[in-house]
């Protein structure tokens, strides 16, 4: 009998999901389709994006006087009749075809009016497709590849700066560190994990590196979740540039610290593109050895000495969820607002409706917890023109802004010392 | 097992013959009771994985030769479709036989140093291979390395084989891949063919001293499975628009085409068909129901189901419907 | 470059010792019964997680808590022999690979839901730092992880040549039905065999604790390795293992500084594959 007890299950389930059609929206309710990977290597970040897209959506729909924020101050959608915001989440798994199916269902069967997401580039790539056909306006919070605002697509909106505009402002930032100090840095070498987040970035850094003047001395390309980097950081060791440009997810971040840690090799500056350097958990992980490494970033705890905003929404959300807003969290967070904001206005849940007023969108600076200066998209590509970026360092543990220079809550601490005297 | 081999001609109206012209019904009115675009790619998607789990069961149920490494010949077939149009501009109809040839050639490659090992070397050697080719793809710029490469959106139409406003074209066109597969897989039970390949399944040895040839029967099972694995490819590639070694060259490609067919009962004809129908849709309603919050449960339960029906049915679902079917007919 | 060889060689060899010890858990239960365990990268997953709560709920340092993980291992790996390998024996050897593989996809995503997917690491263990000899740099956790990591295979090998036990598990590998007529419970043997499989990376999951992170899906880090090993060295050859995993180490990071990091793992698959036509049946196995 027990040989049963497998197809059992099996048809229950069949039976369960079977019956389930579209739901008619009921009123007083707006749908977003929220996508994000949820299992998997990447998961610790798109469950935290979605909590903090789900503390935008608390603050949306209940009050929230003391927050300057758009929609903060009242309940739900005002122009809807106080409409509140309902998410419907959903998990790619990092494959490209889940994303695309996983949009469609999102929107012909759950009747999302909008969608968030999709964190990897290759997977906001197939899911904006799906949602551009069917004509909802998809808004990447998070994917910095820059070849996806030149698709020439209508539905498509990306309130992140790309990868082009960060390796801009590194090198940009290493060049007026020059001038401010006269350190002498004259070269440069990238160290970048080989799909597309990494191949991305390290070609823009080799782009800007000439631009500001920059010798590349080194590009070394790595296996994605590799399990040991000895011969990479050897590479670099031979290489020895002045500065080095790391581009990894968290996995690798890890192991990269430890292993410049176990090998002592310590260039005079390490500056990584964001990602997993900057992920919540990676500096209560590598705890000490983490401290000096710069980054380039979108969000820094102690912007909330300039904007008091950053401070209260941080501090929600550590209470809500009992981790640190960081550049991820605070680009979900950015965008839902934005999203709730365009909806607002377009007074309707029509997608032509929500795609003009996301065109028209136009959020200040003091309104945003990121470092923009506000969020405003092109016309045409749908790429917000007003993105930017800020380096951080990392000292005791946190985070500081050190540039732009006139935001910085903390000076530079150069070279980055060896690992014996620390 | 021999029984295939006397195939009686089967009566006007068999009730095997009865089910088989339903379930032929039910797939052609498929998309037209359930017409959301969501429930039409499920089905596209599970008739793909019907067709490439089929596929594999020709190699690896037929033939008893396991391999893990499918992905080589799915990737490559969906990476020809699309640089032969990127590059060149050939239309996906002549791309789909085209990645077919090429996935076959190239498993010629992959067949020589795999068939000289047995067993549990070879299911390895297949997935060494695979992880090679997909680290090659991944640093090959020309082929769009790791970024992948994307489709232009063309104007929809049957001859850029691109599909928007409805996904009927799709459906039609993955069941009408399945069906040839499907064709192919019965006219080889009952050819000699597929005779030998049963032989080297079941007793190598024996079939060594009746004088078959054994490498050329696998080098044919293989380029026969790999044929149909390249277009399976190529479709997915016209499907999706958009490749990259992660999404069509890496292990879990793999993984998921050999379920089909275990799951489903290999060296049976209409296995894979029941595997897929059964874990696509199982993966899609799991996550759909559970994966939302975030915490894997999907993928909590897909493991232990998975894991039951090698446990209590390792023959596949197949079987089982072999089994009541006999506790039927006793009664 | 040149005087960077040293240094990644050596550090290719002590990575090389961790391959071995992952892989000598599965030659072993290869050895015995004919299977493939695709959930072994999971087995060290859970054994880094034993590993690390120790460290933070109760502040014992992973050398300390190395039997403790041990111990749990060895029973994780009887209890899947008891529940679920021991029903798939006589299953075709696709059936036998989806068992695993189902535990495999069980067990990561079990270790999400109850841990969160969040990355840890042990920050502050008792083995830490370096030692600097010749103007080479060696991690000591690295250090002592392969020190550990040759004597547990050692161990494997002394207890299965040496032993009354081990004697036991050849009989049965060699012919079950002659040895049941010995008196020889099959099923005890094979139990005890996967206990001690599971224990050999119970021991590398404590080791690697102490310098790698840990995640839900670490295993799949390794397990790859653990794989092309095992059929290098030849399956079911313990000392083989150990051959196949230094030369894979040491393979591994010469190519990532002399050819290239992006193609590290294909220069070792290239040269598995090279081997393996000559010899099918790896460096030591027998057919």
């Amino acid at each position: 009998m027990k040989r049963w007890l497998a197809l059992l299950i099996l048809a229950a389930m069949m039976v369960a999901y079977a019956g389930r059609d579209v739901p008619a929206a009921p009123p007083q309710v707006v749908k977003i389709g929220i996508l994000f990977p949820l299992t998997g290597p990447v998961a610790a970040t798109g469950v935290a994006s979605v909590n903090a897209i789900k503390l935008a959506v608390e603050i949306i729909n209940d009050k929230y006087p003391d927050l300057k924020l758009p929609l903060a101050a009242t309940s739900g959608l005002p122009n809807l009749g106080g409409a509140k915001v309902e998410l419907v989440i959903a998990d790619h798994q990092m494959n490209p075809e889940l994303g695309a199916s996983e949009t469609e269902r999102l929107i012909t069967q759950q009747g999302v009016v909008a969608i968030i997401g999709a964190y990897a580039s290759a997977i906001t790539e197939t899911a904006s497709a799906s949602a551009e056909r069917l004509g909802i306006p998809f808004l990447n919070d998070q994917s910095t590849s820059p070849r996806l605002h030149r698709r020439g697509f209508k539905w498509f909106f990306r309130t992140t700066p790309h990868d082009e505009v960060f390796s801009d402002l590194m090198l940009r930032f290493l060049k007026e560190l020059n001038e401010k100090r006269n350190l002498g840095i004259k070269s440069v070498a990238t160290i970048y994990e080989n799909t597309l987040f990494g191949t991305d970035s390290s070609r823009t850094q080799n782009n800007f590196a000439k631009i500001y003047g920059f010798q590349v001395v080194a590009n070394v390309r790595y296996p994605n979740q590799t399990s040991d980097l000895t011969s990479e950081i050897q590479s670099l060791k031979a290489a020895n540039p002045d500065v080095v440009l790391p581009t990894s997810y968290i996995s690798d971040a890890i192991l990269m610290v430890r292993t410049m840690k176990t090998l002592d090799y310590a260039p005079r500056g390490i500056m990584a593109q964001g990602v997993g350097f900057t992920e919540g958990s990676f500096l209560p992980t590598v705890g000490r050895d983490g401290n000096f490494i710069l980054s380039r970033e979108v969000f820094a705890d102690d912007l909330r000495k300039s904007k008091p905003l950053v401070g209260q929404v941080a501090d929600l959300f550590k209470k809500r969820y009992n981790a640190d807003l960081e550049g991820a969290t605070a680009r979900s967070f950015t965008a839902m607002i934005v999203l709730a904001d365009a909806i607002n206005r377009a007074g309707s849940t029509n997608p032509n409706a929500i795609r003009q007023a996301l065109l028209a969108t136009n959020v200040p600076a003091e309104q945003l917890i990121v470092p923009w200066k506000g969020v405003k998209f092109d016309q045409r590509t749908g790429q917000n023109v007003l993105g930017d970026g800020i380096i951080v360092q990392a000292f005791d543990g946190k985070y500081q802004t050190v540039w732009p220079f006139n935001l910085a809550s903390r000076e530079i601490a150069w070279p980055f010392p060896s690992w014996s005297r620390r | 097992m021999e029984q295939t081999q006397v195939r009686r001609p089967p009566r006007a109206l068999s009730p095997q013959r009865l089910v088989l012209f339903v379930f032929m019904f039910a797939a052609l009115a498929y998309p037209w009771v359930f017409r959301l675009p969501f429930q039409r790619r499920l089905m596209v998607v599970v008739l793909l994985y019907a067709m490439l789990g089929q596929a594999w069961n020709i190699l690896g149920g037929y033939t008893g030769q396991v391999s893990l490494g499918h992905a080589v010949f799915f990737g490559i077939g969906a990476y020809t479709s699309t640089l032969l149009h990127l590059k060149l501009g050939v239309t996906p109809w002549i791309g789909l036989p085209a990645a077919g040839l090429v996935a076959a050639l190239v498993s010629q490659f992959v067949g020589y140093p795999c068939f000289r090992l047995k067993g549990h070397y070879f299911v390895i050697a297949t997935i060494v291979l695979a992880q090679i080719v997909q680290a090659l793809f991944t640093n090959w710029d020309w082929a769009g390395g790791a970024l992948g490469l994307r489709l232009p959106l063309l104007p929809e139409s049957l001859l850029n084989f691109q599909f928007f406003s409805t996904k009927l074209p799709y459906y039609y066109i993955s069941l009408a891949l399945l069906a040839i597969v499907l064709a192919v897989t019965y006219l080889l039970e009952g050819s000699k063919a597929g005779y030998y390949f049963r032989a080297i399944k079941e007793d190598p040895d024996a079939a060594r001293s009746l004088g078959v040839d054994i490498t050329s029967y696998k080098m044919l099972a293989m380029a026969i499975s790999a044929f149909f694995t390249g277009v399976g490819g190529a479709f997915y590639a016209q499907f999706v628009l958009y490749i990259d070694p992660e999404s069509v060259l890496a292990f879990k490609t793999s993984v998921l085409i050999m379920l089909i067919a275990v799951v489903g009962g290999i060296g049976t004809l209409w296995g894979p068909v029941l595997g897929a129908f059964i874990l696509i849709p199982l993966s899609e309603f799991t996550r759909v129901a559970l994966g939302g919050a975030g915490r894997a449960l999907d993928l909590v339960v897909y493991g232990i189901l998975i894991t039951l029906v090698a446990v209590f049915e390792p023959r596949g679902l197949w079987a089982l419907g072999e089994r009541i079917k006999a506790l039927v007919a006793r009664r | 470059m040149l005087q960077q060889i040293p240094q990644v060689v050596l550090s290719g060899l002590l990575n090389g010792f961790i391959y071995a010890l992952v892989a000598v858990g599965l030659t072993l239960i290869y050895g015995v019964m004919d299977i493939v365990n695709f959930a072994h990268g999971e087995f060290l997953m859970l054994s880094m997680y034993v590993v690390f709560w120790l460290y933070t709920l109760v502040h014992l340092d992973p050398i300390f808590s190395l039997p403790i993980s041990v111990l749990v291992l060895f029973i994780v790996g009887a209890l899947t022999h008891k529940l679920v390998v021991r029903r798939v024996l006589k299953a075709p050897m696709s059936a036998q690979i989806f068992a695993t593989f189902g535990l495999m996809v069980f067990l990561q995503s079990a270790a999400q839901f109850l841990w969160s997917p969040n990355y840890r690491l042990i920050k502050e263990p008792l083995l830490s730092g370096r030692i600097s000899l010749l103007g080479l740099s060696l991690g000591k956790p690295q250090l002592v992880a392969a020190v550990g990591a040759l004597l547990a295979t050692g161990f494997v090998y002394w207890f299965i040549e040496r032993t009354e036990t081990g004697r036991a598990l050849q009989a049965v590998a060699e012919d079950q039905e002659a040895a049941s007529l010995m008196g020889i419970n099959s099923d005890r043997i094979f139990t005890l065999a996967w206990g001690i499989a599971a224990a050999c990376v119970g021991v590398a999951g404590a080791l690697l604790a102490n310098y790698y992170y840990i995640f839900p899906t670490v295993g799949t880090v390794f397990v790859l390795m653990a794989f092309v090993t095992v059929a290098l060295g030849g399956f079911g050859s313990v000392p083989g293992a150990l051959i196949a995993g230094v030369i894979m180490g040491v393979v591994e990071t010469l190519a990532g500084l002399l050819i290239s990091p992006a193609y590290k793992q294909v220069v070792v698959f290239a040269l598995y594959m090279v081997v393996v036509l000559v010899r099918p049946q790896g460096l030591l196995g027998e057919w």
